[in-house]
């Protein structure tokens, strides 16, 4: 009964994690069409100018060159950051400090966790064993200190104190838990068996036996999983957007017919802005061919 | 009346309420020979004008708000705060960035790194008010607790209990204008998140919807330039006026005879000025067309109202404003036939002009458009003017204009002609990409009201004048003249202001001016001395 209960509540929790980050992802790729706003360096631009940060537009006609876009150039920015967190390393390195175990206890806790269904069946082979032991500890055990870290920065420094809500608190400390749980269950091989089995039950629907440990764990990481991508810790799903979609979407403008397709279906947006200068009511295309009315602040 | 309440970051609701002006003393002290400087403080506003005009919670006035007449004009205002807000958030009235406003909203996860790199919260001796994430805080407590479905629910368990009132909104439109929009705090920030961008969107909300703007922005500034042809209130005659002025002055210094170009129909470039050049800084003009006369390109100005200055001030706080200026300065190129347009030494106007229009202008009215600077580089590098650097032995150091730099990646050109012209170049840390603003970005250069010239000169500008001090620091003497070259106008009239207060001529002989003064002070087909230092 009580494995059926839990298996049912990891089942929901992801597939709330599903619908939630799909949600998430899509709220922000649906958007129209934005004006361009680079920021440089832009890490596709070929290594001679992303060294300083150089764009396209430090060339003479810089149209008339055909653009060359490193994608090596991205991926190794993005392994940076997503492997490194390179930009708080360079910024904020007392940060990086606890941040990093953080990241890598949980980059390691769900590659565990992804291998852990399809070679459950090869578990009685000790060094598999032996290795998904290692790694979750090693995941369990950087969780735990990291999350533990952060949020003892975050009761003690005051400037992230103020900061910080007491929902962030909570969720630090529910992460510490899950770490120091993880690390409890990694700490046997019947635990890991244990968990093993359980995920792979998942996927075939055999019956698993639970213990308590293994229980308590699931259920907190079941939870974390489920309310993940209602915070802001989903920011590695935004990440993408941030860099792709903003700061990196520097393709200037060409015949592209999608584009000027969008372009065209954002200017007949009808504006609803109520200063007296908006023209309220014509469209997007309308208002920027037209010129402002009498100046005049609303406030009397 | 109500004051805001921000439960449970108790704190950041005290910095906001206890209207603490900034402590001069704990400005980011300056070395030598500025070890015994000493600011007064900021003064605050007079009786009268504080019964007229709202103030930021720092004392400090740019928005010029009137003050409401009643509390019912209040509750008014903030209703229609709240009503502007939801708009800000659909895709039909914020459809040019509400996906870089959305993400930003969203993903911060309060870590701080992007702290450091603010020129006016470490330059003030960080004061919390100025943080990068103080503004953007405040927004988001609002739009989570007034905005979205369940925000009354456990707000302070989630951070969000804030209570809305006309206080809290004044304070909020005036830190909007205690950022320079120059985007360091978004390098750094590990997720991306703008909070640059945000204060744009905060300003752009109370100038969209309630018609609050800083007036050099809004009145004296686009809604001018639209009607009467340029936020300096110079008209077309008046510009005829200032070219022949500026055809006799070339005479007189360099013994040429150059005729400014105007309407020329099918012309290779039309060349966009920030007009504030004509008159604060006519040498640039000048120096302009030596070089592209010289130079032998083809080239013209326009007359037409809009198209002879190419400041667009509503890229700094409204998309309306903004749009009406693009779209009119690519009507005047298209009108002429002109090939190109080349962006003059205005750092805003390049960003405004390029990356951001590519996306707005029709395709009909497109024409290709690149910085002058390229332009330089090209007829520098490549010997089509004759040079001689030797004019231009003294210490000269570099100020990268944030929007040429960082939002538009224009870096080496304007490096490469240096190090070709002036042989004790020197740069200034950190510059290029990384460089700290001149505390004049986002239109507070052109700011000249109340107390708001004693803030930019003490607070936003002083990690800049710090770095010009120790960029100089082998020469720093005032026998040795020096320059600082400055190829914005914005970034030139916050340097005319820094030196100006800093008294930097008599302490240090330092003397700022744009790019083109320093070629032509160097070309020799021109008289010696085209740079004046008695000018200062
Ligand atoms: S804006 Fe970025 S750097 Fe600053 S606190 Fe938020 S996440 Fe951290
Ligand atoms: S944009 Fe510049 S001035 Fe504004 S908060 Fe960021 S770093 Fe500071």
């Amino acid at each position: 009964m009580a494995e059926t209960v839990l298996m049912t509540w990891v089942g929901c929790s992801l597939g709330i994690f599903i619908v939630g980050c799909t949600w998430r992802i899509l709220r922000y790729a649906l958007t129209p069409v934005h004006l361009r706003w680079d920021l440089y360096p832009v890490a596709h631009e070929p290594a001679a100018r992303r060294e300083h940060g150089g764009s396209y537009m430090e060339e003479l006609n810089w149209w008339a060159h055909p653009q060359r876009r490193s994608l090596a150039g991205e991926v190794l920015a993005m392994a940076e950051e997503i492997i490194f967190l390179k930009a708080v390393l360079r910024n904020n390195r007392r940060l990086w400090l606890r941040s990093l175990p953080f990241h890598w206890g949980l980059y390691l806790l769900a590659v565990t966790t992804l291998v852990m269904i399809p070679l459950s069946a090869g578990l009685a082979w000790r060094p598999l064993t032996f290795l998904l032991q290692a790694a979750g500890l090693g995941g369990g055990g950087l969780l735990l200190i990291g999350a533990a870290g952060l949020l003892f920065l975050r009761i003690t420094d005051r400037e992230l104190a103020l900061y910080t809500s007491p929902l962030d608190r909570v969720n630090l400390g529910l992460l510490a838990i899950f770490g120091a749980l993880s690390t409890a269950v990694a700490s046997s091989q019947s635990g890991v068996t244990g968990a093993a089995s359980l995920l792979a039950s998942l996927a075939t629907g055999r019956h698993a036996a639970v213990t308590l440990l293994l229980g308590i764990q699931i259920a907190v990481g079941g939870l974390f999983i489920a309310y993940l991508p209602f915070t802001k810790m989903i920011h590695f799903a935004a990440k993408y957007f941030t860099y792709h979609k903003v700061r990196w979407d520097d393709a200037p403008r060409t015949e592209d017919t999608r584009m000027a397709r969008r372009l065209q279906s954002a200017l007949d947006y009808r504006v609803e802005w109520s200063a007296d200068h908006v023209q309220t009511g014509s469209t997007w295309g309308q208002v920027a061919a037209s010129m402002p009315d009498a100046p005049g602040k609303d406030t009397d | 009346m109500q004051k805001a309440t921000i439960q449970p970051l108790k704190d950041l609701e005290m910095f906001l309420a206890a209207d603490e002006t900034v402590d001069v003393d704990q400005l980011i002290p300056l070395p030598f020979p500025y070890e015994d400087w000493h600011d007064e403080p900021i003064p605050g506003l007079s009786n009268d004008q504080a019964s007229r005009i709202e103030s930021g919670p720092d004392g400090v006035c740019a928005a010029q708000i009137p003050v409401p007449p009643s509390d019912e004009a209040r509750e008014r205002l903030v209703a229609k705060f709240l009503e502007g807000l939801k708009k800000l958030l659909t895709r039909e009235n914020n459809w040019t960035f509400l996906q870089p406003l959305l993400l930003s909203m969203d993903n911060c996860v309060k870590c701080q790194t992007c702290a450091e790199a603010c020129p006016i919260f470490t330059g003030s001796g960080r004061m919390e008010i100025y943080r990068p994430t103080f503004r953007a805080e405040m927004l988001r407590k609002i739009v989570d607790r007034y905005i979205k479905p369940g925000g009354h629910v456990f707000p302070t368990l989630r951070g969000n209990d804030i209570e809305l009132s006309w206080d809290t909104l004044v304070k909020l439109a005036e830190l909007s204008y205690r950022c320079t929009l120059c985007r360091r705090c978004a390098q750094a920030c590990p997720v991306g998140i703008d909070n640059g961008l945000i204060t744009r969107e905060i300003r752009k909300l109370f100038s969209q919807e309630l018609g609050i703007a800083m007036p050099e922005l809004h009145e004296k500034g686009t809604v001018k330039q639209l009607t009467v042809g340029s936020s300096t209130g110079l008209n077309p005659a008046g510009l005829m006026d200032v070219m022949e002025f500026a055809e006799e002055d070339i005479l007189e210094k360099t013994g040429i005879n150059i005729k400014i170009p105007f309407d020329v129909e099918g012309a290779e470039y039309l060349v966009m000025h920030n007009a504030g050049e004509f008159l604060s800084w006519p040498e640039n003009l000048q120096a302009f067309a030596i070089i592209l006369t010289l130079a032998g390109i083809s080239w013209t100005l326009s007359s037409e109202l809009v198209g002879y200055d190419s400041v667009n001030y509503g890229l700094f706080y409204d998309d309306v404003q903004y749009a009406r200026v693009a779209l009119k300065h690519y009507e005047v190129a298209k009108k002429l036939g002109v090939k190109k347009i080349m962006v003059g030494e205005c750092g805003h106007a390049h960003k405004a002009i390029m990356p951001v229009a590519d996306r707005l202008i029709p395709d009909e009215l497109r024409v290709r458009s690149e910085s002058c600077l390229v332009v330089l580089e090209d007829l520098v590098l490549n010997e089509k003017i004759l040079l001689d650097p030797s004019r231009n032995d003294f210490p000269v150091t570099l100020h990268d204009p944030c929007n040429i730099t960082r939002s538009m990646g224009i870096i080496q050109p304007q490096r490469n002609i240096l190090r070709k012209i002036a042989p004790r170049f020197r740069e200034m840390e950190p510059h290029g990409v990384n460089n700290y603003c001149c505390g004049g970005g986002s239109g507070f250069a052109v700011c000249q009201s109340l107390n708001f010239p004693s803030w930019k000169a003490k607070v936003s500008g002083r990690l800049k004048f710090r770095q010009l001090l120790e960029a100089f620091s082998d020469s720093i003497e005032p026998e040795t003249k020096k320059y600082v070259c400055a190829p914005c106008s914005n970034c030139k009239g916050q340097m005319r202001d820094l030196l100006s207060y800093y008294q930097a001529w008599e302490r240090t002989g330092m003397l700022y001016g744009g790019l083109v003064e320093l070629v032509v002070n160097a070309m020799v087909d021109v008289r010696e001395g085209f740079i004046d230092w008695d000018f200062h």
